[in-house]
Protein backbone atom coordinates (compact mmCIF):
# COMPACT_ATOMS: atom_id res chain seq x y z
CA UNK A 1 0.00 0.00 0.00
CA UNK A 2 1.00 3.65 -0.64
CA UNK A 3 1.90 5.87 2.12
CA UNK A 4 -0.80 8.62 3.28
CA UNK A 5 1.51 10.59 5.32
CA UNK A 6 4.95 11.04 6.59
CA UNK A 7 6.76 12.81 9.39
CA UNK A 8 9.50 15.19 8.48
CA UNK A 9 10.85 17.97 10.58
CA UNK A 10 11.08 21.63 9.74
CA UNK A 11 12.01 25.02 10.94
CA UNK A 12 10.00 27.81 10.13
CA UNK A 13 10.25 31.48 10.86
CA UNK A 14 7.20 32.68 12.08
CA UNK A 15 6.34 36.51 13.42
CA UNK A 16 6.80 36.95 16.68
CA UNK A 17 4.34 39.24 18.73
CA UNK A 18 5.69 40.50 21.96
CA UNK A 19 3.50 41.76 24.55
CA UNK A 20 4.74 44.25 26.80
CA UNK A 21 1.64 45.73 28.95
CA UNK A 22 -1.29 43.52 30.31
CA UNK A 23 -3.81 45.69 29.22
CA UNK A 24 -5.87 44.85 26.67
CA UNK A 25 -7.27 48.20 25.11
CA UNK A 26 -4.06 49.30 24.71
CA UNK A 27 -2.37 46.16 23.11
CA UNK A 28 -5.74 46.21 21.23
CA UNK A 29 -5.34 50.14 20.08
CA UNK A 30 -1.19 49.09 18.57
CA UNK A 31 -2.17 46.36 16.89
CA UNK A 32 -4.93 48.42 14.89
CA UNK A 33 -1.97 51.25 14.55
CA UNK A 34 0.55 48.69 12.92
CA UNK A 35 -2.27 47.28 10.83
CA UNK A 36 -3.10 50.17 9.36
CA UNK A 37 0.24 51.37 8.51
CA UNK A 38 1.16 47.84 7.18
CA UNK A 39 -1.96 46.37 6.33
CA UNK A 40 -0.28 43.12 4.55
CA UNK A 41 2.53 43.08 7.21
CA UNK A 42 -0.32 41.35 9.75
CA UNK A 43 -3.18 40.02 8.17
CA UNK A 44 -3.49 36.32 7.13
CA UNK A 45 -0.19 35.64 8.78
CA UNK A 46 0.44 33.35 11.86
CA UNK A 47 2.14 34.70 14.78
CA UNK A 48 3.45 33.53 18.36
CA UNK A 49 2.58 35.48 20.96
CA UNK A 50 5.16 36.12 23.67
CA UNK A 51 4.25 37.73 27.06
CA UNK A 52 7.08 39.68 28.68
CA UNK A 53 5.60 40.67 31.72
CA UNK A 54 3.46 39.10 33.73
CA UNK A 55 -0.42 38.28 32.35
CA UNK A 56 -2.66 39.29 35.62
CA UNK A 57 -5.70 39.59 33.76
CA UNK A 58 -7.30 35.36 33.68
CA UNK A 59 -8.97 36.07 30.24
CA UNK A 60 -6.30 38.36 28.89
CA UNK A 61 -5.69 35.78 26.48
CA UNK A 62 -8.72 34.45 25.73
CA UNK A 63 -9.59 38.17 24.42
CA UNK A 64 -6.83 38.74 22.59
CA UNK A 65 -7.13 35.27 20.65
CA UNK A 66 -10.49 36.54 19.32
CA UNK A 67 -9.29 40.10 18.81
CA UNK A 68 -6.65 38.31 16.51
CA UNK A 69 -9.05 36.41 14.72
CA UNK A 70 -11.25 38.97 14.04
CA UNK A 71 -8.21 40.77 12.30
CA UNK A 72 -7.56 37.44 10.30
CA UNK A 73 -4.11 37.08 12.23
CA UNK A 74 -3.78 33.36 12.88
CA UNK A 75 -2.10 32.83 16.82
CA UNK A 76 -0.63 29.44 17.40
CA UNK A 77 1.28 29.16 19.94
CA UNK A 78 2.72 31.17 23.01
CA UNK A 79 6.19 31.20 24.11
CA UNK A 80 6.45 31.23 27.84
CA UNK A 81 7.73 29.50 31.07
CA UNK A 82 5.31 31.01 33.46
CA UNK A 83 3.02 28.18 34.67
CA UNK A 84 0.02 30.76 35.07
CA UNK A 85 0.26 32.29 31.59
CA UNK A 86 0.81 28.35 30.16
CA UNK A 87 -2.90 27.55 32.00
CA UNK A 88 -4.44 30.46 30.28
CA UNK A 89 -2.76 29.14 26.85
CA UNK A 90 -4.79 25.99 27.50
CA UNK A 91 -7.75 27.66 27.90
CA UNK A 92 -7.26 29.77 24.66
CA UNK A 93 -6.32 26.87 22.79
CA UNK A 94 -2.92 27.54 21.86
CA UNK A 95 0.20 25.27 21.99
CA UNK A 96 2.97 26.08 24.34
CA UNK A 97 6.57 26.63 23.27
CA UNK A 98 8.54 26.34 26.76
CA UNK A 99 12.26 27.07 26.24
CA UNK A 100 12.98 30.70 26.12
CA UNK A 101 15.01 32.03 23.67
CA UNK A 102 18.27 32.74 25.22
CA UNK A 103 20.93 34.78 24.11
CA UNK A 104 23.66 33.78 26.32
CA UNK A 105 23.30 29.98 25.67
CA UNK A 106 23.76 30.53 21.89
CA UNK A 107 26.82 32.05 22.38
CA UNK A 108 28.21 29.66 24.74
CA UNK A 109 26.95 26.70 22.34
CA UNK A 110 28.85 28.52 19.45
CA UNK A 111 32.19 28.64 21.42
CA UNK A 112 31.89 24.67 22.28
CA UNK A 113 31.72 24.09 18.10
CA UNK A 114 34.56 26.20 17.79
CA UNK A 115 36.80 24.21 20.46
CA UNK A 116 35.26 20.98 18.69
CA UNK A 117 36.29 21.60 15.18
CA UNK A 118 39.90 21.75 16.26
CA UNK A 119 39.85 18.61 17.67
CA UNK A 120 40.49 15.20 15.85
CA UNK A 121 38.61 12.19 15.72
CA UNK A 122 40.88 9.14 16.37
CA UNK A 123 39.86 5.47 15.13
CA UNK A 124 41.98 3.48 17.09
CA UNK A 125 40.30 0.01 15.23
CA UNK A 126 40.49 -1.28 12.03
CA UNK A 127 37.31 0.26 9.83
CA UNK A 128 35.74 -2.72 8.36
CA UNK A 129 34.49 -3.38 4.47
CA UNK A 130 31.00 -1.58 4.73
CA UNK A 131 32.05 0.52 7.73
CA UNK A 132 31.94 4.58 6.90
CA UNK A 133 33.46 7.36 8.63
CA UNK A 134 32.80 10.73 8.43
CA UNK A 135 35.00 13.66 10.72
CA UNK A 136 32.93 16.64 10.39
CA UNK A 137 34.55 19.86 10.43
CA UNK A 138 38.15 18.21 11.83
CA UNK A 139 41.11 16.02 11.03
CA UNK A 140 41.03 12.26 10.96
CA UNK A 141 43.46 9.65 12.43
CA UNK A 142 42.90 6.22 12.01
CA UNK A 143 45.69 3.66 13.90
CA UNK A 144 44.13 0.03 11.79
CA UNK A 145 43.39 -0.54 8.80
CA UNK A 146 41.36 0.61 6.08
CA UNK A 147 40.21 -2.76 4.75
CA UNK A 148 38.53 -3.21 0.82
CA UNK A 149 35.25 -1.69 1.35
CA UNK A 150 35.81 1.11 3.58
CA UNK A 151 35.27 4.36 3.34
CA UNK A 152 37.14 7.42 5.66
CA UNK A 153 36.10 10.51 5.02
CA UNK A 154 37.67 14.11 6.79
CA UNK A 155 36.91 17.38 6.25
CA UNK A 156 40.54 18.12 6.99
CA UNK A 157 43.70 16.00 6.67
CA UNK A 158 43.12 12.50 7.17
CA UNK A 159 46.15 10.80 8.46
CA UNK A 160 46.07 6.26 8.45
CA UNK A 161 48.35 4.46 10.17
CA UNK A 162 47.74 1.06 8.71
CA UNK A 163 47.11 -0.55 5.41
CA UNK A 164 44.80 1.22 3.44
CA UNK A 165 43.11 -0.70 0.93
CA UNK A 166 39.58 1.33 0.63
CA UNK A 167 38.99 4.60 -0.08
CA UNK A 168 40.06 7.40 1.51
CA UNK A 169 38.32 11.30 1.11
CA UNK A 170 40.39 14.07 2.71
CA UNK A 171 38.91 17.99 2.54
CA UNK A 172 35.54 16.61 1.93
CA UNK A 173 33.36 19.98 2.41
CA UNK A 174 36.18 21.45 -0.23
CA UNK A 175 39.11 22.33 1.48
CA UNK A 176 41.78 22.11 -1.30
CA UNK A 177 44.65 22.00 1.27
CA UNK A 178 43.83 19.23 2.85
CA UNK A 179 46.30 16.43 2.96
CA UNK A 180 46.39 12.15 3.15
CA UNK A 181 49.25 11.13 4.89
CA UNK A 182 49.41 7.29 4.41
CA UNK A 183 52.33 4.21 5.78
CA UNK A 184 51.13 1.73 2.99
CA UNK A 185 49.27 3.32 0.39
CA UNK A 186 46.86 0.70 -1.96
CA UNK A 187 43.71 2.32 -1.69
CA UNK A 188 40.41 1.73 -3.70
CA UNK A 189 40.09 5.08 -3.97
CA UNK A 190 41.49 8.17 -3.07
CA UNK A 191 40.19 11.92 -3.48
CA UNK A 192 41.00 15.77 -1.59
CA UNK A 193 38.38 18.28 -2.29
CA UNK A 194 36.49 16.09 -5.05
CA UNK A 195 39.71 15.53 -7.16
CA UNK A 196 39.69 11.82 -7.40
CA UNK A 197 42.21 9.21 -8.41
CA UNK A 198 41.67 5.32 -8.18
CA UNK A 199 44.77 2.72 -7.60
CA UNK A 200 45.54 1.80 -11.20
CA UNK A 201 46.79 5.22 -11.25
CA UNK A 202 49.22 5.54 -8.22
CA UNK A 203 52.73 4.95 -8.96
CA UNK A 204 53.96 1.97 -7.53
CA UNK A 205 56.73 3.79 -5.88
CA UNK A 206 54.43 5.18 -3.44
CA UNK A 207 52.76 2.46 -1.90
CA UNK A 208 55.15 0.71 0.39
CA UNK A 209 56.68 3.98 2.12
CA UNK A 210 55.54 7.16 4.01
CA UNK A 211 53.67 9.80 1.78
CA UNK A 212 51.73 12.82 1.45
CA UNK A 213 49.25 13.22 -0.89
CA UNK A 214 48.17 16.64 -1.86
CA UNK A 215 46.34 18.88 -4.58
CA UNK A 216 48.21 21.02 -6.53
CA UNK A 217 47.73 24.15 -6.23
CA UNK A 218 48.33 25.12 -10.01
CA UNK A 219 46.48 22.45 -11.67
CA UNK A 220 44.11 20.93 -9.41
CA UNK A 221 45.64 16.87 -10.04
CA UNK A 222 46.49 15.17 -7.10
CA UNK A 223 50.38 14.71 -6.00
CA UNK A 224 52.35 12.70 -4.07
CA UNK A 225 55.61 13.26 -2.32
CA UNK A 226 57.65 10.38 0.11
CA UNK A 227 58.32 12.51 3.44
CA UNK A 228 61.87 11.27 4.12
CA UNK A 229 63.25 11.53 7.84
CA UNK A 230 67.13 11.63 8.27
CA UNK A 231 68.36 8.29 9.52
CA UNK B 1 27.17 -16.48 33.66
CA UNK B 2 26.40 -17.81 30.54
CA UNK B 3 28.07 -17.24 27.90
CA UNK B 4 26.42 -15.91 24.33
CA UNK B 5 27.86 -17.03 21.35
CA UNK B 6 27.32 -16.25 17.63
CA UNK B 7 28.77 -17.80 14.85
CA UNK B 8 28.58 -16.01 12.22
CA UNK B 9 30.02 -15.87 8.81
CA UNK B 10 28.40 -13.13 6.27
CA UNK B 11 28.73 -15.64 3.56
CA UNK B 12 26.65 -18.33 3.41
CA UNK B 13 28.25 -22.54 2.78
CA UNK B 14 31.15 -22.10 4.55
CA UNK B 15 30.34 -24.31 7.78
CA UNK B 16 28.61 -22.20 10.43
CA UNK B 17 26.27 -24.27 11.52
CA UNK B 18 28.54 -27.38 11.07
CA UNK B 19 30.91 -25.43 13.41
CA UNK B 20 27.99 -24.84 15.64
CA UNK B 21 27.00 -28.34 15.73
CA UNK B 22 30.20 -29.42 16.32
CA UNK B 23 31.12 -26.61 19.39
CA UNK B 24 28.00 -27.34 20.99
CA UNK B 25 28.59 -31.17 21.32
CA UNK B 26 32.47 -30.44 21.80
CA UNK B 27 31.30 -28.08 24.80
CA UNK B 28 28.83 -30.75 26.04
CA UNK B 29 31.26 -33.50 26.00
CA UNK B 30 33.30 -31.40 28.40
CA UNK B 31 30.76 -31.75 30.72
CA UNK B 32 29.33 -27.72 30.53
CA UNK B 33 25.26 -27.16 29.78
CA UNK B 34 25.08 -25.89 26.17
CA UNK B 35 22.07 -24.55 24.37
CA UNK B 36 22.13 -24.33 20.37
CA UNK B 37 19.96 -21.67 18.87
CA UNK B 38 18.98 -22.02 15.02
CA UNK B 39 18.30 -18.50 13.87
CA UNK B 40 17.63 -19.40 10.27
CA UNK B 41 14.04 -18.89 10.11
CA UNK B 42 12.35 -20.16 7.33
CA UNK B 43 15.81 -21.70 6.18
CA UNK B 44 16.27 -24.46 9.23
CA UNK B 45 19.26 -26.60 8.78
CA UNK B 46 20.81 -27.77 12.58
CA UNK B 47 17.89 -29.66 13.28
CA UNK B 48 19.04 -31.93 10.22
CA UNK B 49 22.75 -31.87 11.49
CA UNK B 50 22.24 -32.85 15.26
CA UNK B 51 19.32 -36.07 13.32
CA UNK B 52 16.73 -33.99 15.85
CA UNK B 53 14.18 -33.22 12.73
CA UNK B 54 12.17 -35.78 13.94
CA UNK B 55 11.48 -34.18 17.15
CA UNK B 56 10.43 -30.86 16.41
CA UNK B 57 7.35 -29.89 18.17
CA UNK B 58 7.93 -26.13 19.14
CA UNK B 59 10.50 -24.34 17.68
CA UNK B 60 12.24 -20.54 18.38
CA UNK B 61 9.81 -18.70 16.70
CA UNK B 62 6.95 -20.06 19.19
CA UNK B 63 9.20 -19.06 22.01
CA UNK B 64 9.73 -15.59 20.92
CA UNK B 65 6.41 -15.21 20.85
CA UNK B 66 4.94 -16.23 23.56
CA UNK B 67 3.25 -19.67 22.35
CA UNK B 68 5.13 -22.22 23.84
CA UNK B 69 7.95 -21.89 26.59
CA UNK B 70 11.38 -22.75 26.77
CA UNK B 71 11.44 -25.91 28.17
CA UNK B 72 8.41 -27.18 25.73
CA UNK B 73 10.37 -25.97 22.64
CA UNK B 74 13.98 -27.57 23.92
CA UNK B 75 15.23 -30.60 22.35
CA UNK B 76 17.01 -33.05 24.30
CA UNK B 77 20.35 -33.63 21.70
CA UNK B 78 20.53 -37.68 21.47
CA UNK B 79 24.38 -38.06 20.63
CA UNK B 80 25.78 -36.43 24.13
CA UNK B 81 23.75 -35.10 27.73
CA UNK B 82 23.66 -32.16 28.89
CA UNK B 83 23.09 -30.64 25.24
CA UNK B 84 19.82 -28.81 23.58
CA UNK B 85 18.68 -27.57 20.66
CA UNK B 86 16.24 -24.86 19.78
CA UNK B 87 15.16 -25.51 16.09
CA UNK B 88 13.94 -22.62 13.96
CA UNK B 89 10.57 -22.47 12.22
CA UNK B 90 10.65 -24.24 8.83
CA UNK B 91 7.43 -22.09 8.16
CA UNK B 92 7.75 -18.40 8.93
CA UNK B 93 10.53 -15.87 7.54
CA UNK B 94 13.05 -13.16 9.33
CA UNK B 95 10.52 -10.77 9.42
CA UNK B 96 8.99 -12.50 12.51
CA UNK B 97 11.47 -12.61 14.64
CA UNK B 98 11.75 -8.91 17.26
CA UNK B 99 14.51 -8.10 19.25
CA UNK B 100 11.97 -8.33 22.11
CA UNK B 101 11.33 -11.98 21.45
CA UNK B 102 15.27 -12.66 20.54
CA UNK B 103 15.78 -11.09 24.57
CA UNK B 104 12.97 -12.91 26.08
CA UNK B 105 14.80 -16.59 24.47
CA UNK B 106 18.41 -15.02 25.22
CA UNK B 107 17.02 -14.43 29.42
CA UNK B 108 14.94 -17.71 29.79
CA UNK B 109 18.40 -19.87 28.73
CA UNK B 110 20.37 -17.53 30.61
CA UNK B 111 18.10 -18.12 33.98
CA UNK B 112 18.22 -21.96 33.39
CA UNK B 113 21.45 -21.90 33.65
CA UNK B 114 23.24 -22.54 30.65
CA UNK B 115 26.85 -22.49 30.86
CA UNK B 116 27.33 -21.70 26.95
CA UNK B 117 24.35 -20.56 24.00
CA UNK B 118 25.36 -20.79 20.96
CA UNK B 119 23.82 -18.71 18.13
CA UNK B 120 23.79 -20.22 14.87
CA UNK B 121 23.28 -17.28 12.49
CA UNK B 122 21.64 -16.81 8.97
CA UNK B 123 24.15 -15.90 6.00
CA UNK B 124 23.80 -12.29 4.79
CA UNK B 125 24.26 -8.88 6.89
CA UNK B 126 19.96 -8.55 6.72
CA UNK B 127 18.00 -8.77 10.14
CA UNK B 128 18.31 -12.45 10.74
CA UNK B 129 21.72 -12.18 11.19
CA UNK B 130 21.93 -8.71 12.74
CA UNK B 131 19.37 -10.29 15.80
CA UNK B 132 21.71 -13.50 16.23
CA UNK B 133 24.43 -11.16 17.00
CA UNK B 134 22.80 -8.64 18.71
CA UNK B 135 23.23 -10.38 22.52
CA UNK B 136 26.32 -11.79 21.62
CA UNK B 137 29.23 -11.48 24.15
CA UNK B 138 31.54 -13.44 21.63
CA UNK B 139 31.47 -14.44 18.48
CA UNK B 140 33.01 -16.64 16.39
CA UNK B 141 33.21 -15.83 12.77
CA UNK B 142 33.97 -18.46 10.10
CA UNK B 143 35.05 -18.08 6.68
CA UNK B 144 36.67 -20.30 3.74
CA UNK B 145 40.05 -19.60 2.28
CA UNK B 146 39.05 -17.43 -0.50
CA UNK B 147 38.76 -13.76 -1.26
CA UNK B 148 35.16 -13.36 -0.77
CA UNK B 149 34.24 -15.44 1.88
CA UNK B 150 37.50 -13.11 3.37
CA UNK B 151 35.66 -9.48 2.26
CA UNK B 152 32.31 -10.77 3.37
CA UNK B 153 33.60 -11.81 7.36
CA UNK B 154 35.38 -8.08 7.38
CA UNK B 155 31.82 -6.90 6.58
CA UNK B 156 30.23 -8.92 9.44
CA UNK B 157 32.78 -7.98 12.05
CA UNK B 158 31.76 -4.35 11.33
CA UNK B 159 28.46 -4.82 11.75
CA UNK B 160 29.23 -6.56 15.09
CA UNK B 161 31.61 -3.52 16.04
CA UNK B 162 28.42 -1.26 14.91
CA UNK B 163 25.20 -2.91 16.05
CA UNK B 164 25.47 -5.18 18.61
CA UNK B 165 24.14 -4.50 22.38
CA UNK B 166 27.30 -4.57 23.73
CA UNK B 167 28.60 -1.88 21.49
CA UNK B 168 25.35 0.15 21.40
CA UNK B 169 25.40 0.25 25.14
CA UNK B 170 29.44 0.91 25.09
CA UNK B 171 30.42 -1.75 27.64
CA UNK B 172 33.51 -4.23 26.58
CA UNK B 173 33.11 -5.10 22.84
CA UNK B 174 32.42 -8.55 21.43
CA UNK B 175 35.37 -10.74 21.93
CA UNK B 176 35.94 -11.66 18.11
CA UNK B 177 37.30 -15.22 17.49
CA UNK B 178 38.12 -16.23 13.70
CA UNK B 179 38.16 -19.98 12.35
CA UNK B 180 39.18 -21.30 8.96
CA UNK B 181 37.54 -24.14 7.52
CA UNK B 182 37.78 -26.04 4.59
CA UNK B 183 41.74 -25.21 4.35
CA UNK B 184 43.75 -27.29 1.99
CA UNK B 185 47.44 -26.84 2.79
CA UNK B 186 48.69 -28.80 -0.57
CA UNK B 187 46.98 -26.15 -2.43
CA UNK B 188 48.14 -22.77 -0.61
CA UNK B 189 51.72 -24.28 -1.36
CA UNK B 190 50.87 -24.31 -4.88
CA UNK B 191 49.80 -21.28 -4.20
CA UNK B 192 46.18 -21.58 -5.36
CA UNK B 193 44.32 -20.61 -1.97
CA UNK B 194 44.96 -17.77 0.71
CA UNK B 195 47.13 -18.90 3.16
CA UNK B 196 45.93 -18.91 6.94
CA UNK B 197 48.57 -16.15 8.18
CA UNK B 198 47.43 -13.72 5.33
CA UNK B 199 44.22 -14.70 6.29
CA UNK B 200 44.75 -13.51 10.16
CA UNK B 201 46.31 -10.23 8.68
CA UNK B 202 43.71 -9.00 6.40
CA UNK B 203 40.75 -9.46 9.08
CA UNK B 204 43.37 -9.34 12.54
CA UNK B 205 41.55 -10.98 14.86
CA UNK B 206 42.69 -14.39 17.00
CA UNK B 207 42.69 -17.39 15.38
CA UNK B 208 40.47 -20.08 17.51
CA UNK B 209 41.56 -22.64 14.18
CA UNK B 210 42.11 -24.21 11.37
CA UNK B 211 39.60 -27.20 9.81
CA UNK B 212 41.18 -28.73 7.11
CA UNK B 213 38.88 -29.75 4.04
CA UNK B 214 37.64 -33.69 4.28
CA UNK B 215 35.34 -35.50 2.88
CA UNK B 216 34.28 -37.01 6.19
CA UNK B 217 32.05 -33.68 6.88
CA UNK B 218 29.75 -34.83 3.80
CA UNK B 219 28.88 -38.03 5.41
CA UNK B 220 28.60 -36.20 8.65
CA UNK B 221 26.30 -33.19 7.65
CA UNK B 222 23.89 -36.22 5.63
CA UNK B 223 23.63 -38.50 8.15
CA UNK B 224 23.26 -36.34 11.17
CA UNK B 225 25.96 -37.09 13.02
CA UNK B 226 27.93 -33.51 14.23
CA UNK B 227 31.47 -34.42 12.83
CA UNK B 228 33.35 -33.81 16.07
CA UNK B 229 31.66 -37.55 17.39
CA UNK B 230 33.75 -39.28 14.56
CA UNK B 231 37.05 -40.94 16.11
CA UNK B 232 40.24 -39.75 14.87
CA UNK B 233 39.82 -37.52 11.79
CA UNK B 234 41.71 -34.25 10.70
CA UNK B 235 38.27 -32.35 11.15
CA UNK B 236 37.10 -33.77 14.52
CA UNK B 237 40.65 -33.22 16.37
CA UNK B 238 40.72 -29.72 14.56
CA UNK B 239 37.12 -29.02 16.06
CA UNK B 240 38.44 -30.55 19.66
CA UNK B 241 41.14 -28.51 19.30
CA UNK B 242 38.70 -24.94 18.93
CA UNK B 243 36.40 -25.96 21.77
CA UNK B 244 39.93 -26.12 23.98
CA UNK B 245 40.93 -22.84 23.06
CA UNK B 246 37.34 -21.58 23.25
CA UNK B 247 37.83 -22.56 26.88
CA UNK B 248 40.87 -20.94 27.52
CA UNK B 249 42.91 -24.13 27.07
CA UNK B 250 46.43 -23.48 25.15
CA UNK B 251 47.10 -25.35 22.40
CA UNK B 252 49.42 -24.89 19.41
CA UNK B 253 47.70 -24.55 16.21
CA UNK B 254 47.29 -28.08 13.55
CA UNK B 255 46.73 -28.78 9.87
CA UNK B 256 48.08 -25.89 8.67
CA UNK B 257 50.78 -27.78 6.69
CA UNK B 258 50.73 -30.55 4.54
CA UNK B 259 50.56 -33.84 6.05
CA UNK B 260 53.67 -35.55 6.37
CA UNK B 261 53.76 -38.80 4.05
CA UNK B 262 54.19 -41.63 5.73
CA UNK B 263 56.74 -44.70 4.88
CA UNK B 264 54.33 -46.71 2.77
CA UNK B 265 52.50 -44.07 1.41
CA UNK B 266 55.77 -42.90 -0.31
CA UNK B 267 56.34 -45.95 -1.35
CA UNK B 268 53.00 -46.77 -3.23
CA UNK B 269 52.97 -43.59 -4.27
Amino acid sequence: MSQAINLQETVFSVTVLNILSDDIEQVKSEINQHIKKNYSLFTGKSVVIEPKIELNDPVFLALLVEFLYQLEIIPVAIRTQNEKIKLQAEYAGLAVFSEAFDKTKIEDEKIFDQTLSIKTALIINNVRSGQHIYAKNRDLIVMGYVNPGAEVIADGNVHIYGKILGKVFAGASGLKQAKIFANNLNPEMLSIAGRYQLSGKINKNYKQCFVEVSLDSESSSIKYRKVLWDE
Amino acid sequence: MGRVIVVTSGKGGVGKTTTSASISVGLALKGYTVAVIDFDVGLRNLDLMMGCEKNIVHDFLNVAKNQASITQALIADKWVKNLYILASSQTGNKDDLTTQGVSKVIDALKKAGFDFIICDSPAGIEKGAKLALHYADEAIVITNPEITSVRDADRILGVIQDTSKRSKENKSPVLEHLVLTRYQPTKVKNGEMLAVDKIVTMLDIPLLGVVPEAEQVLSAINSGRPVILDKGTDVSEAYKDIVARLLGEDCQQRFLTEPKKGFFSRIFK
